[in-house]
């Protein structure tokens, strides 16, 4: 059933699909550029009613990041994934078309270092005011360094 | 009339963990709120990619005091599907028992929880009190009160027997009567459904574009429950119905909740008389070889989502866990709006934000008994427990 | 012996000490009502079952730090809460509990003193509405205004059902009202609206729910007490608990004959009466939820004040039927 629904999928979005899989039953996995990433999102959401987007996660592969939209209805939970450079790692905001993706866009922005274009709302969400700029917990590269503690007025 | 900024926390009464709402108000008019996270941030996300498969269980059991069983499963099923492991049916009947009395003593919590905020501490007490009979079951099934560890990979890690069966039957027995009073309060106490009606209203399609989950979801009249879209453990075989209600409104949120605590007993009956035997658990192997999983569940605020990326070790290349509140805190600005500042507290608590599990920290709560303080058992021997001692009338 | 007698008036009986002691004493009484009302054990270890608890409380947040906001103007907010609880003890004194004539008038009893409890017991709400507002603080400033909204609520239902029983005693003494009713008791069961009504806007000028909207925890943190700690604090709680007694007390003393009999018999009729009608409180505080402000006011407007307004009549009708 997920089979055909994914075949549906792959025939509705022409050409715009880089790769589509079926793991398990109710699960699709589907691989798209950035460029076509607000076209797909919005053929999903009207012509199969994946109005509701679960989360957005998004991994460090060492190469590059993958960005993973996961949209669901109540026969599929389809998973949109979309790979962006590492050097300058950008994506579109799909803010306008899911207006409630922006606390994932913008923890994606704190924690992954991503830059989103078009967020209504550009703050930090989980990290704090004061966080050097630079530092994104959730990439390979990046370990914790406590700062040196400090004692006002400790001998020197 | 001038405008002015009031803070609703980090440290507010009407907010049991510290999150901030910023308040814009004219007068007693709410204009506009802004929601700031983070003040816990615990980083479980990085450590996860640090440990192994089953230390991760039981970080993931710590996300959340109050919905423990519910990420532990949605993680432990997600490495099960990466594995490809069938787990026993009455280990999956056992799962599905646990977290079906997880979600009676957490909606029996908020319900208490609402109360307080509009001001209603009798009700607060009450339920609470039958809480604690949940509680006890969960005690019996798996020693522990919050924090179960019943789950591991493959499978549960207790068995049940027949006493603790019958013990389970007679706490549901008392807290379907219970909840049938408490059913009645909530709808028909003036004062409470003057403060419920009405107030923060979130119309069916905001909801659905605000992508707003669980019992606020399905308070607008969605009818999207995993349970039924996406079955996962035994509930392919359990008889329930998907509860809503369509007035959208916080009164909407406390009837849906009520009609989830029925359903769930109907579901925990079930459950016991048709208990497979078996085995509880398989075997699982320590390493994993590469793939990745979305795992759901219906946790009881709604949809709870896992995505795990294994990489050939014994540890995650990725965990990211969405818990539900987080999906939520949009739709609750929405709702706040035009509000009244004697809300605020009521229409934050109608989503039943868990703010630990949306910022992942961990609570510690310090025990230390002093000599004057009844202790647990004394007060069990003053007060005889009520699903123990039948004859015991409750005084209304 | 007069001026013993008036000494002994002002400091032991029914003063200071009297009203210190009785209104802790009642603080127990509705705690632990409120708390098996909820299926819970209450105060329990100071005392006899924990008896002692509220005096335990007072004394407990005298030692405590005593912080003043930088931006509070120092003075107004040091004295309010000592003007408050002198503004409670005087209302205190005019009740005819003791030392009082029923043919001369004195100091604590003469015509008119039923006006001068019920503005007594009025500057209160005054109070708390320049506490909250010199707190400078956002959740006391929202708080001091609630306190005023709520005082246009209750406060006329309370005058005209107060005002009621008087007009049919032909006085405006308080003693005089309740030797009348002494006299014909039965008058009483024509006041049972304006009973119902004077005590639930007794329970709205104490601010208990489902009136405690000025205070309310969960919505505006402490409302106009946010920034009293310390000796403050405990004068203001101090207060709020004589007010119950004082506010219960001319309840009693109006709608319930009063305390006659002398110092003992007056005595313990004060305490039998005052703590019917603190239960009768305690119970509408277990059974409500907090109501809004608006729906307050709504409240008071459509359905106490023209409740109030009928018992006027029926007094008035009553007045015409007896002479």
């Amino acid at each position: 059933m997920s089979q055909q629904l994914a075949d549906r999928i792959n025939e509705v979005l022409m050409g715009m699909v880089i790769e589509i899989k079926v793991p398990a039953e109710r699960r699709i996995f589907l691989t798209v550029s950035a460029d076509n990433l607000l076209d797909v999102i919005r053929k999903l959401r009207d012509d199969f009613g994946f109005y509701h987007l679960s989360t957005i996660s998004g991994v460090d592969t060492v190469k590059n990041f993958e960005i993973l939209y996961h949209f669901a209805n109540s026969q599929c939970c389809i998973t949109v994934r979309v790979v962006i450079h590492r050097e300058n790692p950008e994506i579109i905001s799909i803010c306008e078309l899911i207006p409630g993706a922006i606390l994932y866009e913008r923890e994606i922005q704190d924690l992954l270092g991503i830059t989103v274009k078009n967020i209504p709302d550009p703050r930090p969400l989980l990290l704090p005011d004061d966080w050097p700029a630079g530092n994104c917990p959730l990439r390979k590269d990046w370990s914790y360094q406590a700062p040196e503690e400090k004692i006002p007025g400790e001998k020197k | 009339m001038k405008r002015i900024k009031i803070p609703v926390g980090p440290q507010h009464p009407a907010l049991k963990e510290p999150i901030s709402l910023r308040m814009t108000i004219e007068g007693e008019v709410i204009k506009d709120a802004d929601i700031r996270l983070g003040y816990n941030h615990r980083g479980i996300e990085k450590l996860a990619e640090s440990k192994t498969y089953i230390q991760n269980l039981y970080l993931t059991e710590r996300i959340c005091g109050i919905c423990s069983h519910s990420h532990t499963t949605c993680f432990a099923q997600g490495v099960e599907a990466l594995l490809g492991l069938e787990v026993p049916k009455r280990g999956l009947y056992l799962r599905t028992l646990v977290a079906e009395l997880e979600r009676i003593h957490s909606h029996l919590l908020w319900f208490g929880i609402a109360a307080h905020e509009a001001g209603f501490d009798s009700l607060f007490m009450y339920t609470w009190r039958d809480r604690e009979v949940v509680m006890d079951i969960l005690e019996i099934i798996s020693g522990n009160r919050v924090h179960y560890a019943i789950n591991t990979i493959g499978g549960v890690r207790r068995d049940l027997d027949n006493s603790q069966k019958g013990r389970i039957l007679e706490g549901i027995e008392f807290l379907k009567k219970r909840t049938g009073y408490y059913t009645n309060l909530g709808t028909t106490e003036p004062t409470f459904v003057a403060r419920t009606a009405g107030i923060g209203l979130l119309p069916k399609e905001k909801a659905i574009s605000l992508c707003a989950v669980g019992p606020t979801l399905r308070a607008s009249g969605v009818p999207s429950d995993v349970r039924k879209d996406d079955p996962y453990a035994a509930y392919s075989e359990l008889p329930f119905d998907v509860c809503t209600a369509d007035t959208c409104d916080v009164l909407a949120r406390v009837v849906v909740r009520v009609k989830e605590l029925i359903e769930s007993y109907k579901m925990i009956e079930f459950i016991i008389k048709n208990l497979p035997s078996g085995d509880v658990k398989v075997k699982a192997p320590r390493r994993i070889k590469e793939g990745e999983v979305v795992s759901r569940y219906e946790a009881p605020r709604g949809e709870n989502i896992h995505y795990i990326k294994s990489n050939g070790t014994d540890k995650p290349e990725r965990l990211k866990v969405r818990a539900p509140t987080l999906g939520n805190y949009p739709a609750t600005i929405e709702m706040l709006k035009n509000g009244y500042v004697a809300d605020i507290p009521l229409i934050f608590a109608a989503i039943d934000p868990c703010i630990c599990c949306a910022e992942r920290f961990v609570e510690i709560t310090d025990s230390r008994g002093y000599r004057n303080i009844i202790t647990m058992n004394e007060i069990k021997r003053r007060y005889p427990s009520r699903h123990i001692n039948k004859d015991y009338i409750w005084p209304l | 012996m007069a001026a013993v007698k008036t000494f002994l008036y002002l400091f032991v009986y029914p003063g200071i000490l009297f009203l210190f002691v009785y209104s802790t004493f009642c603080e127990w009484f509705d705690r632990k009502l409120y708390a098996r009302l909820q299926n819970r054990i209450g105060p329990a270890y100071t005392g006899f079952a924990g008896i002692l608890q509220p005096v335990a409380d007072f004394f407990k947040l005298l030692f405590k730090e005593d912080i003043i906001p930088e931006k509070a103007d120092r003075t107004v907010f040091s004295v309010l809460p000592v003007v408050g609880l002198a503004i409670v003890i005087t209302a205190g004194l005019c009740l005819p509990l003791w030392n009082y004539d029923l043919d001369r008038s004195s100091f604590n009893s003469f015509q008119g003193d039923i006006i001068v409890v019920l503005y007594l017991l009025g500057l209160p709400t005054l109070i708390f509405f320049l506490a909250g507002w010199h707190s400078t603080n956002f959740f006391s400033t929202i708080g001091g205004v609630r306190v005023l909204t709520m005082l246009f609520g209750y406060e006329v239902p309370l005058f005209l059902a107060v005002l009621s029983p008087a007009i049919v005693a032909d006085s405006w003494r308080l003693a005089e009202i309740s030797y009348f009713y002494q006299r014909f008791p039965f008058l009483l069961l024509f006041q049972v609206i304006g009973f119902f009504v004077a005590v639930i806007a007794l329970q709205a000028k104490l601010e208990r729910t489902p009136f405690d909207i000025p205070h309310a925890e969960t919505e505006i943190v402490g409302g106009t007490f946010t920034e009293y700690s310390g000796k403050k604090l405990a004068f203001f709680r101090l207060m709020i608990d004589i007010e119950m007694v004082v506010g219960s007390g001319l309840i009693a003393s109006v709608f319930m004959a009063g305390f006659s009999g002398g110092l003992i018999p007056g005595l313990v009729r004060f305490i039998v009466k005052t703590l019917f009608v603190i239960a009768v409180l305690s119970i509408i505080r277990a059974m409500c939820s907090r109501i809004r402000i608006d729906q307050m006011v709504n409240f008071s407007w459509k359905y106490l004040t023209p409740f109030a307004v009928l018992q006027l009549l029926i007094s008035i009708f009553v007045k015409g039927i007896i002479q």
